[in-house]
């Protein structure tokens, strides 16, 4: 049994702050020096951007056996404390997280999310339900420098659907994945 | 006058006319040299000490709110930059509000790091880059009014760049700094 799987893209949300804006500069007068000063405002909004994503694949499982799948991910965040609230959805029926194979039938898989990497556990996520509270140590929208990851996600199916599932056909689907600042 | 006098008494008038007299063609002598200590200091160049600079024309740069942060920032703005020296020669020194001059802006105890350039042109978005509190030396204005309220208007470009490294890596927020330019004759 070959189990392709989600990948998603970044996604950047965007909270505006108001500027802060002062006139304060100063001209210079006529003399042996002469100096002059502005003042420079600018505003960073809060961003957030997930990357680092590969898909995920169970190839031919043993059926008796629980299967999972655990990936490093890094998540960024520019908020004071770094912090980000995930939301995950699947492509099946109103978001569920189930793969499909034609026309039989669709079979659930579970996804667990970590703050931090390396781990192969963790809160489970329910289909549009943001899993709020979480912060990141990631320093670069990337990963590039700094910590290489950040998180970890989890992808899990049942033994018992295992069962359910017929041998030979391919099962898909796709997790989407949204962090917003927090 | 007295018309009895000793010798003495005649010299000492002989004296005090020579003296009125020396007097009146020092005065002359004195209007005369005057007259051309003036015209000398009118047409001789002074010492670069003595001639003075002016920088006007200076707004706030306001970049609002940065949604891109994966790309450099800039602002630029043209001013003026008068000097009195023979070939308008200039130098210009900055620096900022942060630690030791440095070009930081703040949010609370958070900095971000920023560029300024400078190009003796008006109009220009890019120039050379300032290291704070060093002198760019070297610099000459067209301006021939200490204001630029006529002749060129502007003579400079002062350029700020927030680097879409120090973007990504500050903390979001509103910031907020002080950049100041020193002018001396060169």
């Amino acid at each position: 049994m070959k189990w392709a799987h989600a990948k998603t893209g970044s996604i950047i949300l965007a909270f505006a702050m108001a500027s802060q804006t002062a006139h304060a500069s100063t001209q210079g007068t006529l003399g042996a020096t002469s100096t002059g000063s502005v003042t420079i405002n600018a505003s960073i909004a809060s961003r957030v951007q997930i990357s680092g994503l590969s898909d995920v694949t169970f190839n031919a499982v043993d059926p008796m056996i629980a299967a999972s799948s655990a990936q490093n991910v890094c998540v960024w965040s520019n908020t004071n404390n770094r912090g980000y609230r995930i939301t995950a959805s699947g492509n099946g029926s109103g978001s569920a997280f189930t793969l499909a194979s034609g026309v039989l039938p669709v079979v659930p898989y579970s996804v667990e999310w970590a703050g931090s990497s390396g781990q192969a556990s963790g809160t489970a996520l329910s289909s549009g339900t943001a899993l709020t509270g979480l912060t990141s140590t990631a320093t670069n929208p990337t990963c590039s420098t700094g910590a290489t990851s950040s998180a970890s996600l989890i992808v899990k199916m049942a033994s018992a659907d295992l069962q359910a599932m017929q041998a030979g056909p391919t099962y898909t689907g796709t997790l989407t994945l949204l962090v917003a600042p927090e | 006058m007295v018309a009895v006098m000793i010798d003495g008494t005649k010299s000492q008038d002989r004296n005090l006319r020579r003296q009125i007299a020396c007097r009146g063609v020092c005065h002359r002598l004195i209007r005369c040299f005057g007259a051309l200590l003036v015209t000398a200091t009118a047409v001789s160049a002074a010492p670069a000490s003595a001639q003075k600079v002016r920088i006007d024309g200076l707004v706030d740069v306001n970049f609002g709110t940065i949604a891109n942060l994966t790309a450099d920032s800039w602002q630029s703005q043209s001013i003026c930059v008068f000097s009195q020296t023979a070939n308008g020669g200039y130098n210009i020194r900055a620096f900022g509000s942060g630690t030791g001059g440095s070009f930081t802006l703040a949010s609370g105890g958070n900095t971000l790091a920023y560029e300024v350039q400078w190009s003796a042109t008006s109009g220009q978005t890019t120039g050379t880059i300032l290291t704070a509190n060093t002198a760019l030396t070297g610099l000459t204005s067209a301006a021939t009014q200490q204001v630029c309220n006529a002749g060129p208007p502007t003579t400079a470009s002062l350029i700020v760049v927030l680097r879409a490294a120090a973007l990504t890596s500050a903390i979001a927020g509103a910031y907020s700094g002080t950049l100041t330019l020193v002018v001396a004759p060169e």
